[in-house]
């Protein structure tokens, strides 16, 4: 593969107080790619999540998204050029309608100053219409459409995971990270989740990285995997290499 | 699990209805009273006018805690420098005290312009003291009750600047701030319901007005935009808002050039109403916004109306000769009611994220 290199983590290392909860981690991400994170509880994984989002500053390292480098930047400037995220437990805006839940991201893209925030301009009727529009548009991709001005937390678990889905989709995101999508889904979500994510993959030419625990749906979606284990990068490559490596299996079993 | 979710929302419905039944009663018995009682009608008008001071005052400090769960005590300074702003952009003159003593602008806006350019110029102390006390605290994860402590401090500084610059005197707005208008409105005695004639300056209707005109507009400003909406999100979870894009910093200004806006403006109304009484003008009012937010419920906008004018009806109905009691009655009402809903009157209980 000679593609596009999308992100670049270098030597990432973040440390709180003692424990190294990433330490020392590089590795590639290519345009197009689904890219698997795994390892036991506590390995880092989130952690790098964080790290990447601008969420937690990095104690060490570089990161490198489409050949800049983000590694200073703040949260909101990292979301603008175009990564998004879902977290492993869901955080939507339990008071917010779903409508208005995905409409709050899509706002980046309808530009206004302070001032206009400041005197309450509205923004041009067309460009609200649109903007609602493709909300709706999203809402409807994750099958809930109908219940587009139900509270978020007033959705049932699945829902809440797939609403956080379409949330982060209307950043338009060229790079989305999945924090444990399937946790908390019911077998047949589970078994249709691999098919949603390949379909979004295509129809707005992502790039994903995925944290899962739920092993088929890793092995079975993911063009490459990288495990962790105690902060530390243990293995990388394509799912059957990385299934059948001793360190990868011995960090499983030793668990 | 189906059945037990529908008996307790059954429950629950039973329950709202039986409780807003009980606040209706309530509020029945409570206006037959101020109509029964002597001059109950004129303590109720009196009352309003302040409360609605006491409202738009509060929102300011509901705002910064609904975004950063801080109590920004430099507000009673604020509204404070409000007031002395919108006198300065009247043109008058400063008094004999002071490094500024017996300086003026060289040009002079009428009441209303001044009154808006005040609470502007006040709101850029808001951006000011956000800047100064509030974010490189949060920058460097400070514990809140830090930034706490701060704000006293530049509370204090700003008392002491203004007496610096501008003498400790009392300074008055112009007689007819508003053009040539009766000074009182005599709205007769009802047909005999009230025993003497009910009489309402006209200061405290435009002091009313002025503060649901601000309440309107600010919530119109939280619902209706999409930077209210931004301002919605931040409030309710800051690092989700900045992961999708909400330049939470940005919200965080224009939230505290709101709340010193609305706090500005409540100085000028004030001052209107009384006069302004020197630097130390807005510690008390401060520290009676603390009530209304209180009585209110913490963080909530309609809390914080309801709270204000509560607050203001109870402290007219005490009687002329214990008025010296009447800054006790605002936290009376609120030790009270804090006992019943310890919550506040709209107030959520909140449940802790574990």
């Amino acid at each position: 593969m000679s593609a596009e290199i999308m992100l670049e983590a270098r030597n990432m290392t973040r440390r709180f107080g003692g424990l190294y909860a990433v330490d020392n981690v590089s590795f590639e991400v290519q345009r197009g790619e689904i890219f698997g994170l795994i390892g036991p509880n506590g390995a880092g994984k989130t952690t790098l999540f964080n790290l990447i989002t601008g969420m937690t500053p990095p104690t060490h390292g570089e990161l490198v998204y489409k050949g800049e480098n983000i590694t200073a930047k703040r949260p909101h400037e990292i979301a603008m050029r175009g990564i998004a995220r879902t977290f492993q437990n869901i955080r939507l805006f339990g008071s917010l309608s779903a409508l208005e839940n995905v409409m709050i991201a899509r706002h980046i893209h309808t530009k206004s100053g302070v001032i206009e925030g400041v005197l309450g301009l509205r923004p041009a009727p067309q460009e609200e219409r649109a903007t609602r529009q493709r909300a709706l548009e999203l809402l409807d991709l994750v099958g809930l459409a109908d219940s587009a001005e139900t509270k978020a937390r007033n959705f049932a678990y699945g829902d809440q995971r797939r609403l956080e889905i379409a949330r982060a989709l209307s950043l338009e995101p060229e790079l989305l990270l999945l924090d444990e999508p399937a946790a908390g889904m019911n077998q047949s979500e589970k078994s249709s989740l691999s098919e949603f994510i390949r379909r979004i993959r295509e129809q707005f030419n992502l790039t994903i990285v995925l944290i899962e625990h739920y092993v088929p749906l890793v092995m079975g979606l993911c063009d490459r995997i990288a495990v962790l284990n105690f902060g530390q990068l243990i293995a990388l490559g394509a799912p059957e290499k990385v299934q059948n490596d001793p360190a990868v299996i011995e960090a499983y079993l030793g668990d | 699990m189906k059945l037990t979710d529908q008996s307790s929302q059954q429950y629950r419905r039973l329950w709202w209805f039986a409780s807003r039944g009980l606040a209706a009663v309530a509020a029945v018995l409570l206006i037959a009273a101020v109509i029964g009682a002597p001059s109950g009608l004129q303590n109720l008008f009196n009352g309003l006018a302040i409360g609605g001071v006491y409202a738009i005052f509060a929102l300011g400090y509901t705002l910064i805690f609904s975004i950063l769960r801080i109590i920004n005590f430099a507000h009673g300074a604020i509204f404070t420098l409000g007031a002395y702003f919108t006198y300065f952009l009247t043109g008058a003159a400063v008094g004999f005290n002071g490094l500024l003593a017996n300086q003026k602008l060289p040009f002079g806006l009428p009441f209303p312009l001044a009154m808006i350019g005040g609470g502007i110029l006040a709101g850029l102390c808001g951006i000011f003291i956000e800047r100064v006390a509030f974010r490189p605290l949060r920058n460097k994860g400070a514990d809140p009750l830090l930034t706490l402590v701060s704000s006293l401090g530049v509370a204090v500084a700003i008392v002491n600047i203004i007496q610096l610059l501008v003498g400790a005197e009392i300074y008055s707005y112009p007689r007819n701030p508003f053009g040539e208008m009766p000074a009182a409105l005599n709205l007769g005695n009802f047909g005999g319901l009230t025993a003497r004639p009910i009489i309402i300056r006209t200061i405290q209707v435009i002091i009313f007005g002025v503060s649901m005109v601000t309440v309107v507009l600010l919530t119109y400003f939280i619902n209706g935009t999409k930077t209210g909406k931004a301002l919605r999100a931040v409030a309710e979870d800051a690092t989700t808002s900045s992961l999708l894009g909400i330049n939470t910093n940005r919200l965080i200004l224009i939230t505290f050039f709101l709340s010193g806006l609305v706090g500005g403006i409540a100085g000028t109304l004030v001052g209107l109403s009384v006069n302004v009484s020197g630097p130390y003008f807005g510690i008390n009012f401060g520290l009676k916004g603390l009530a209304v937010i209180v009585l209110g419920g913490l963080g909530d906008i309609p809390g914080a109306v309801v709270g204000g004018l509560v607050i203001g009806v109870a402290e007219s109905f005490v009687p002329s000769e214990y008025v010296a009691y009447k800054e006790a009655i605002a936290f009376a009402v609120l030790f009270v009611v804090l006992l019943l809903r310890p919550q506040g009157l709209l107030g959520r209980v909140v449940v802790q994220k574990v």
